[in-house]
């Protein structure tokens, strides 16, 4: 690679100033998450003698403590995990093959398929109406509940579709006269090439299911089933939004909890990307056409 | 492949056969009951200790199905849709959804039946509150009558040499000394008075500072009689000369200076700080203001939070604040429990369920294991033990969700739990007085009970005209004449039509 | 781009097809057929059997009572939406935000995905990327806490530096009307921009390098590589990503929107979402919040088609 054109004087400047926005915005997004991090080792009256701070001057566990006093935590994370893992391979694979057929211009009837996809991206038809296609299907308490009603993102489809619609043709087409049916096309030339796509919706699949809560709450009344989110949604739903009914009870979540919750229940998504990280390095595309 | 096409008509076909008011759900298993409520923590294990304890109570089964508090509501609304509605669920009986569903038959209506069993009767005139214009549908859960309570600085008291307030006159004079005479000695000027959240809600049956006031200077308590009608609260001289009063102490710099924007969560904040020193809420908060000072000073803490009860106006005449009594009732549903003997059973439990040995399981424990009962009051023991700290948790963020004549161990029949150190056995102590004194002058909202049909079909756009007027007359941006004209868009806009049913329904209650 | 050109390669097959041969034509997409059915399955089950409670917009719905058992009202929400005293004070307010966000929030994590792209060391790229998205993870409640200790007039961080600088009177910004859609804007920024911007990234993924070196031999500095080779590649994401959001151009965050309103600024704050919260606490309101869903699904479904068309004619691929 050529590196002349980086050595002017123009060039460096807008490096620097690149640099330091963009470390910037890493720092402005960086500090809430080392706040709630040190808030979730505070003791409660720092937290609330203190405006922010990223070190408490106290170190305390015993938000942790609690937390993992029981099995429940620990439980709901290897339910969460499961889900996580065996929703995201389903949504993947069923978004992947309805995109495929959906990004061929010359296929019959695919204009009417897109358009119904496309109708449920403003039209949905509620919480309820859902819920009555779930217990009739008799997936209540189920774990299918938290996967197959948010099965395929419409949004999701037609990005990826449009992503297949800017694949070289020459390379299925090549293929094509070398003797491959469309499914060895598809499984065999498209999706080794996409790789930066799947790596991208498996990221949204996944965080997707694992920030879900609605779905645990409505469809799963045992509470053993329930995910980490679920959880979370208990120690730190009590907020603002009435008071009052938090001091009905004896049990007041305090501010550290709801911190110590936020962080075990985002740590673990947050190291996902990382390692998907490696497929969006550059020429994973034009690698394969060379070969 | 050709499975999910199969799968596809199988569910076209059992979708569209129709939803609601179905039969298809289990008949009532005599045998178990099933509840929904509410959940604070973690939920109990149904092989768990309590859940045991009170099964063998109760010589039946139980099921609960535990919900997130924060959304409650949510699951209420699928519950209801779902033909799922288990045998008794915990409701807001003035939520409009409940309301329908209730007229619509999906509950028992009990106002004949519940007088028959005394552990559900409770008190009559807050069985009334939670009914719909006198329809019963459930015992109710028991809260505390009178709560409203000052919290003060104690020892900034003590720094600017006065003393605990009987008046809001008083108050005001602490206010300014807070404010004004540097009561944290620190030399700067970085102190405030009163300490005032942000109160989104759009409705005068609150218990916001702000409401709190209005009553103290003689105002309705959100209705009240003037001349034979009933009017709102803010169409009152009594509310006017509160408001008035709020807006000198906010003028003059005595009450925090973000207080429309402070968030609930973070009410206590200031006071723990040193940067204010009055709270203005429920008289619980007290604990929580202890709990963080002893954090903060194991030694003083003590004497660092005065708690008194509701004030005087000026002129020495006294009027309290009270609450509804009642947070949410116990319906029973009409799906599982279909007949009369089916029902009489079910209150028959339930009415075990209340007496005071299951209230005491529900909102104390198992005695002996989990505390111990001394001088009428539990105390805690055994809370090393993680087996009992599960029994513990399991009554204090879930069971305690079902007690209807026990709640936080301060009212009802179950024993009141008493606090380990000095400063809490103290403030409860007070906390009995100070609720027996204001009672006295307790001013009773007689709107509790009925539902207004034109408040419910235009609430969303009628409410917030006046709670927005009175907090904008409040920061200066309206006169008070501008206050009297968004009155006036009130009750042009529907308000008058409101106050026509209230009297109407009230009257029909004959209260 | 070359591929845009490029026929079909079975573009014969579709002539040949013509011939009113169904059974011909599916055997000949077979697979493609049944690489389709999965995913219509889903749709059909889980998107469009529920639409069937849309009906419940024309009822006085009761969960309890079902679709079959609740009053049918006809257009009563609608004209309770249409002429209500709010719905000029809701439609100004949320296409006043609608526009801020297709303004501000869109461009932004392009910006930044072009930004990255030109980033050359690594490390730091990585890096940066995997601490901008993490707001994406923090709730609401979080952000709202957050703004309130940047802003708030008696103990805001920020607040505060900028009256030490500035001077004059305090400024109570999470207070004022004025200020409030400036705030929003502001938290949707930093909450989403990361996350939107992972998408841009995966599309940059695919721009094919041998384009770049074409671009510099012929002379071309960063700048215009920028603008000719990287900015044409990724413009059908940009095109598809535009175009989908305008389906959901009137749709709001509700949470955040209620945890930053209060009484002073509720004129300003009220969007369709939110109001219709208000409707629910008071009425239950199934019926009428549909009836608003409906409302706003056929504006998006306008903008869709309408941005789609005009996508098409401004010589862009669309959607469909």
């Amino acid at each position: 690679m050529s590196v002349n054109q980086y050595r002017s004087v123009g060039s460096r400047i807008f490096d620097a100033i690149n640099i330091a926005v963009l470390v910037g915005l890493g720092m402005i997004t960086l500090l809430p998450l080392l706040y709630v991090l040190a808030g979730s080792f505070a003791s409660e009256s720092e937290i609330s003698s203190r405006t922010f701070f990223l070190w408490p001057e106290k170190f305390v566990t015993s938000t942790y403590e609690y937390i993992f006093a029981t099995d429940v935590f620990i439980r709901a994370l290897l339910t969460t995990i499961g889900v996580t893992l065996v929703g995201t391979v389903i949504q993947v694979a069923l978004t992947l093959t309805m995109a495929y057929p959906l990004a061929k211009r010359y296929l019959p009837g695919r204009t009417l398929v897109l358009n119904l996809v496309i109708f449920t991206v403003v039209f949905s038809g509620g919480i309820i109406p859902t819920y009555l296609v779930v217990r009739d299907l008799g997936m209540l308490n189920s774990y299918w509940a938290l996967i197959l009603p948010l099965a395929i993102n419409p949004f999701y489809l037609i990005i990826v579709k449009s992503f297949f619609q800017e694949l070289p043709e020459a390379l299925e087409e090549a293929a094509r006269i070398d003797g491959a049916t469309e499914m060895g096309v598809f499984f065999k030339i498209v999706l080794p090439l996409s790789k930066p796509i799947i790596a991208t919706f498996s990221l949204f699949y996944a965080v997707g299911i694992w920030n879900d809560y609605m779905s645990p709450l409505l469809y799963i009344d045992d509470s053993s089933k329930w995910t980490l989110q679920v959880l979370v949604r208990q120690l730190t739903g009590a907020d603002a939004q009435n008071a009052l009914s938090a001091l009905e009870t004896v049990f007041f979540p305090t501010q550290g909890l709801k911190f110590a919750v936020v962080v075990i229940a985002t740590l673990p998504i947050l190291c996902f990307y990382p390692f998907l990280q490696k497929h969006f390095v550059k020429g994973v595309l034009i690698g394969s056409v060379k070969e | 492949m050709a499975g999910a096409l199969m799968l596809t008509t199988a569910l076209l076909a059992s979708a569209c056969s129709g939803t609601g008011g179905g039969g298809e759900s289990s008949q009532a298993d005599a045998n178990t009951i099933t509840f929904m409520t509410q959940l604070f923590g973690t939920a109990p294990n149904p092989q768990g200790e309590l859940h045991q304890a009170i099964e063998k109570f109760l010589g039946k089964k139980i099921k609960v199905t535990w919900v997130p508090n924060a959304d409650y509501p949510e699951k209420v609304n699928v519950t209801l849709a779902s033909a799922n509605i288990p045998d008794v669920m915990v409701v807001d009986p003035k939520s409009p959804a409940f309301g329908k569903a209730a007229e619509a038959g999906a509950f028992w209506d009990l106002t004949d039946k519940i007088k028959k069993y005394p552990n559900l009767v409770g008190d009559e005139k807050v069985l009334l509150n939670s009914s719909i214009n006198g329809k019963i549908y459930g015992p109710y859960r028991t809260r505390p009558l009178l709560r409203s309570a000052v919290m003060i600085r104690a020892d900034w008291l003590k720094k600017v040499g006065l003393e605990a307030p009987k008046t809001t006159d008083d108050l005001y004079k602490i206010a300014e000394a807070f404010t004004k005479k540097d009561p944290d000695g620190n030399g700067k000027d970085d102190t405030y008075g009163l300490i005032i959240p942000k109160w989104p809600g759009t409705t005068f049956a609150a218990s916001s500072p702000f409401n709190v006031m209005d009553v103290w200077f003689g105002a309705p308590n959100n209705w009240g009689e003037r001349d034979g009608k009933l009017v709102p609260e803010f169409d009152t001289p009594e509310f006017f000369e509160a408001n008035r009063f709020m807006k000198k102490m906010i003028d003059e710099g005595l009450v925090n200076p973000d207080w429309n924007t402070l968030d609930t969560a973070k009410w206590n904040d200031p006071f723990v700080q040193g940067k204010g020193g009055i709270i203005i809420d429920v008289d619980v908060r007290t604990t929580q203001l202890l709990d963080l000072l002893k954090e903060q000073d194991p030694q003083t803490y003590g004497d660092k939070v005065l708690t008194v009860g509701n004030l005087a106006r000026p002129d020495g005449k006294k009027f309290s604040l009270p609450f509804s009594g009642y947070k949410d009732i116990l319906a029973v549903s009409k799906q599982r429990v279909k007949t009369e003997a089916q029902l009489d059973e079910l209150l028959k439990t339930l009415d075990k369920l209340a007496s005071k040995e299951g209230q005491v399981l529900l909102t104390n424990g198992i005695e002996g294991r989990n505390f111990k009962v001394e001088n009428g009051e539990a105390v805690l023991i055994n809370q090393e033990d993680p087996k009992v700290k599960q029994v513990q948790d399991d009554v204090d963020k879930a069971f305690i969700q079902l007690g209807t004549q026990a709640s936080t161990g301060t009212t009802g029949i179950a024993y009141p739990r008493v606090p380990p150190e000095a400063p809490y056995r103290k403030d409860l102590a007070e906390r009995k007085e100070r609720v027996a004194e204001d009672l006295k002058t307790a001013v009773f909202d007689p709107s509790l009970p009925v539902v207004s049909p034109t408040a419910v079909a235009k609430g969303a756009t009628l409410n917030p005209i006046v709670t927005d007027a009175r907090i904008k007359y409040l920061a200066g941006q309206l006169s008070e004449d501008e206050l009297k004209a968004e009155i006036k868009r009130w009750y042009d806009g529907g308000g008058t039509q409101i106050a026509q049913e209230i009297n109407d329904l009230v009257a029909k209650l004959g209260q | 781009m070359a591929t845009d050109l490029a026929p079909p390669p079975v573009k014969a097959a579709k002539v040949a097809g013509h011939k009113p041969d169904r059974a011909r034509t599916l055997w000949r997409y077979r697979w493609l057929y049944l690489l389709l059915i999965p995913g219509l399955a889903y749709f059909i089950v889980f998107k469009y059997v529920p639409m069937r409670g849309l009906q419940i917009a024309f009822q006085d719905f009761v969960p309890f009572l079902g679709y079959n058992g609740s009053e049918w009202v006809g257009f009563k929400h609608f004209v309770d939406l249409f002429t209500g005293p709010d719905f000029g004070r809701l439609m100004y307010n949320t296409l006043y935000l609608a526009f801020l966000n297709v303004i501000f929030v869109f461009p932004a994590p392009i910006i930044v995905a072009l930004m990255l792209n030109e980033l050359r060391i690594n490390i730091l790229k990585r890096s940066v990327q995997s601490l901008i998205y993490i707001p994406h993870f923090l709730s609401w409640t979080i952000v709202a806490s957050l703004t309130y200790i940047l802003f708030s007039v008696d103990y805001g961080v920020l607040a505060g530096w900028v009256h030490e600088i500035l001077g004059g009177q305090k400024i109570d910004y999470v207070a004022q009307p004025d200020w409030f859609r400036p705030i929003i804007i502001l938290q949707t920024l930093w909450k989403t921009t990361g996350w939107t911007t992972i998408i841009y990234l995966a599309a940059l993924a695919g721009v094919n390098h041998e384009l770049y070196e074409a671009a510099r031999m012929d002379g071309a500095g960063r700048w215009r590589q920028l603008w000719h080779v990287t900015l044409p590649a990724i413009r059908p994401t940009i095109v598809v990503m535009a175009i989908l959001m305008s389906g959901n151009l009137l749709d709001m965050s509700f949470e955040q929107i209620w945890l930053m309103t209060n009484n002073l600024n509720r004129a300003t704050a009220d969007v369709f979402d939110t109001f219709v919260f208000y409707v629910g606490i008071n009425q239950g309101a199934f019926s009428y919040a549909t009836a608003v869903g409906l409302f706003k699904g056929v504006v998006g479904v306008l903008l869709i088609f309408g941005s789609n068309w005009l996508a098409k004619r401004l010589g862009q691929r669309g959607l469909f």
